[in-house]
């Protein structure tokens, strides 16, 4: 097996069940996002621009989508006679291997995948977030500063920092101290979770916390505490653009509806850094006649004859006439009927809503408190006339009629 | 049908030098249309949806941009160790320059015909845009016990079919004549450009053929062979459009604003596979007014357009109108200019205020990478 500088271990078991129904039969990574992506074409497709041909994509929860749509990795480069892609389940062994207990435990299990590689560095990723970044930058920096780990930190507010795995370094960026969600803190160095490892220090830290029971075998508790612990040389890594969370209905809403921002930070066009994605060729988008379609984003084999405002408009999506949609998301295969009125919602796969249906709340008019996005799950119907209003998570189909 | 059972021939320069403006630095078969495809995805597509796993492409001049967009056929799944895509440029030994007329391609072609282990051959041109169940007449043919299956459609002869093959069919739908160049207004069953016929027999008419230097594989071999051989005609009731003048290319666009147009061609059960490009979904701005369009990815609207084709990654400003445009990718068009019944090639780029006004009749046409 040929030796690889670095192999790529992207988190992906995960079910993100802030996401409610959106993950209820697939995992998060899996989640449509932007029109014709899923979150895991931001990690992948990073990999692929930063040079990474080697990466193992660790799963656990509902695969099944996702290793559909990974397949042999070839819409990201990563099809490959030495390297590639690697979908890696939990499995049964002979030394206890089973379901993956935390982040570094699903690592550990996979020490002998890593091994055939022979790495001088393992950079660990989640599928969790949008965002564009060369990872051949943060090894290079690694490399040159002989760290045993270097950790990626995005610049937050102060009030912010509250939220996050906040790194406090000093003026050479080294890392002394690391506070989780502190109270009052001591920097706005927020951990982006990615981080690069020297292979062999990598080994050590992840076999040393399988032998203690009490460990909760997560990265971010336990093994970068036990490195700092043991005075190992940790860095930061500075990351300035982009980068945004979708582990929640509202933030993946919003960071939909960011792409509709002129001003926006994340350049989904550029030639240099393309995102890739596996799509099922599509037939190009229609208009009609009658058709409104304003500060939106639509793609591939949609048909649109009636009104959409700021949503974004996944592939193969038909919006009937005198159908109103504004400031939602419509996810592949969706139709909506008719009459129908969607509002500030996620309208998730195949979904159909029927003729007069009226689904979702303006902030605006239902006020702050109370409102929310509404979710209809993948799949369902939402019957004639229906009426679903604010901040609902439908997961059963809604009947004629019905009112939520 | 046995996937190997059956492999396919393209004529790429089907119509080259009728469609002239749009084919001066490619072949027909590379011609881009419909927002996202070039001519030739609809009989690559037409032959792997009927389960074809071999196709010899056979291009006479003008291929580079073909063999960019083909590649090694990837996408259409013609990447495969069973089978496969096959480029055939003439070979250019001592004297021959390039194809004349199709006994010339097929006969330079034998070499691929002879390697295939295919019974049945299906023939295509490039310049013929349909979705054609290839699968269901290869079916009959097999049926029939036929030497050659002609595809046709009922209709009447007009500008854009009227050198089609016109067949004149008796009950039990076999060809008992073949005429051409019909007056125009006749009510005839013409041939949609797609031709099955057995291996052997293929092999066999093309090589006695070129030693007779006949010229036209149709007109002057098959036309004339009615009697002695069996040959069945085999119905395409839906769409289909033969692009031979820069008229019959705009009109056929057009066509695709038409929704049964697009459900025929665009069949979910035999979609039409194309190069892919990884562009961004399009993004439709607050000034965006677009009515009656057919759009591509990866394109920004900040204007008015109807009545228009707008391929990938076409730029409309702010003020600017575009009415009747076919506009190819990467089209930019600036902020206040008007455009009307104008195609441009790829890369043309209009500039602020400008107005640019063709008819129905004579289309303002743009060169590739032009700067008005």
């Amino acid at each position: 097996m040929k030796n690889k500088k670095c192999v790529a271990m992207l988190l992906a078991g995960g079910q993100g069940s802030r996401l409610g129904v959106l993950t209820s039969k697939i995992a998060k990574p899996a989640v449509p996002y932007g029109g014709k992506y899923r979150i895991i074409d931001f990690p992948l497709s990073n990999c692929a621009n930063s040079g990474i041909d080697t990466v193992g994509i660790l799963t656990q929860y509902k695969p099944l989508e996702l290793n559909d749509y990974i397949g042999s990795g070839k819409p990201w480069d990563l099809d490959r006679i030495s390297g590639g892609v690697h979908i890696l389940p939990p499995y049964q062994g002979q030394d206890g291997e089973g379901w993956y207990k935390g982040t570094a435990n699903a690592i550990y299990q996979n020490l002998e995948f890593i091994e055939r590689y022979n790495p001088e560095y393992v950079l660990i990723l989640s599928g969790d977030h949008i965002y564009k970044m060369d990872y051949s930058k943060m090894i290079k920096l690694h490399k040159s500063t002989g760290a045993a780990c270097t950790i990626a930190v995005l610049e937050v507010s102060m009030e912010e920092a509250t939220r996050f795995g906040i790194m406090n370094t000093d003026e050479n960026d080294t890392i002394y101290e690391f506070e989780e969600k502190p109270a009052n803190p001591k920097s706005n160095l927020a951990s982006m979770g990615i981080y690069v490892f020297s292979w062999d220090k990598l080994k050590k830290y992840l076999t040393e916390d399988e032998k203690n029971p009490d460990s909760a075998n997560d990265f971010g508790k336990n093994i970068i505490p036990a490195m700092l612990g043991e005075g190992e040389l940790m860095k930061v890594y500075r990351f300035n653009d982009y980068w945004k969370d979708v582990g929640t209905v509202d933030s993946l809403w919003d960071a939909n509806l960011d792409l509709l921002n002129p001003k926006l930070d994340l350049n989904l066009s550029d030639k240099n850094w393309r995102i890739y994605s596996r799509n099922a060729g599509m037939p190009p988008q229609y208009v009609s006649e009658n058709a409104k379609v304003e500060n939106s984003l639509v793609t591939d084999g949609c048909e649109i004859y009636g009104d959409i405002d700021y949503s974004v408009l996944f592939e193969n999506v038909l919006i009937e006439e005198g159908a109103k949609v504004e400031y939602s998301l419509i996810m592949p295969g969706a139709v909506i009927k008719k009459g129908a009125n969607v509002r500030y919602s996620i309208i998730a796969e195949n979904v159909v809503v029927d003729e007069g249906a009226d689904i979702g709340g303006d902030p605006a008019v239902v006020g702050s408190d109370g409102w929310g996005i509404t979710v209809v799950g993948a799949n369902l119907s939402v019957g004639k006339n229906a009426k679903i209003s604010a901040n609902k998570m439908i997961t059963k189909n809604v009947l004629e009629e019905e009112e939520i | 049908m046995r996937a190997s059972a059956v492999a396919g021939i393209v004529f790429a320069n089907a119509g080259d030098n009728l469609l002239k403006r749009l084919t001066s630095k490619r072949s027909v078969a590379s011609v881009p249309f419909g927002a996202r495809y070039r001519l030739i995805d609809f009989s690559l597509s037409n032959l792997v949806n009927a389960g074809i796993t071999s196709v010899g492409i056979i291009t006479k001049e003008n291929y580079r941009s073909l063999m960019d967009h083909v590649g090694n056929g990837v996408h259409w799944e013609l990447d495969r160790k069973n089978g496969g895509l096959y480029l055939l440029p003439p070979y250019l030994t001592s004297g021959a320059k390039k194809y004349n007329g199709t006994v010339d391609a097929l006969y330079g072609a034998r070499d691929f015909i002879k390697r295939c282990k295919s019974e049945y051959f299906v023939i295509c041109h490039a310049n013929v845009l349909a979705n054609i169940d290839i699968s269901a007449a290869v079916e009959e043919h097999i049926a029939k016990e036929a030497d050659v299956t002609i595809i046709y459609q009922n209709g009447i002869v007009g500008a854009e079919n009227s050198d089609n093959l016109a067949l004149k069919l008796n009950k039990e739908n076999r060809v008992t004549h073949i005429d051409y160049n019909l007056s125009a207004g006749t009510k005839t069953a013409y041939g949609v450009g797609v031709t099955i016929i057995n291996r052997d027999l293929l092999l066999d008419l093309t090589e006695k053929a070129y030693e007779e230097d006949l010229l036209s594989f149709s007109v002057d071999v098959l036309a004339k062979k009615v009697k002695q051989l069996k040959i069945y005609g085999f119905e395409h009731s839906e769409y289909a459009a033969f692009l031979k003048s820069t008229d019959s290319y705009y009109q056929a666009s057009m066509d695709l604003l038409d929704a049964t147009v697009r459900r025929q061609l665009f069949n979910p059960k035999r979609p039409i596979y194309t190069k892919t490009r990884d562009d961004m979904p399009t993004k439709y701005g607050t000034k965006a007014d677009v009515k009656n369009c057919l759009i591509a990815d990866g394109c920004i609207i900040n204007g008015t357009v109807k009545n228009s084709i707008l391929f990938r990654g076409v730029k409309v400003e702010k003020g600017a109108v575009v009415e009747n445009c076919i506009l190819m990718q990467e089209t930019s068009v600036g902020e206040g200019a008007q455009l009307n019944n104008v195609i441009s090639d790829k890369n043309a780029a209009v500039g602020e205020e400008m107005v640019l006004k063709g008819t129905a009749q004579k289309h303002f046409f743009i060169k590739k990478n032009q700067i008005v």
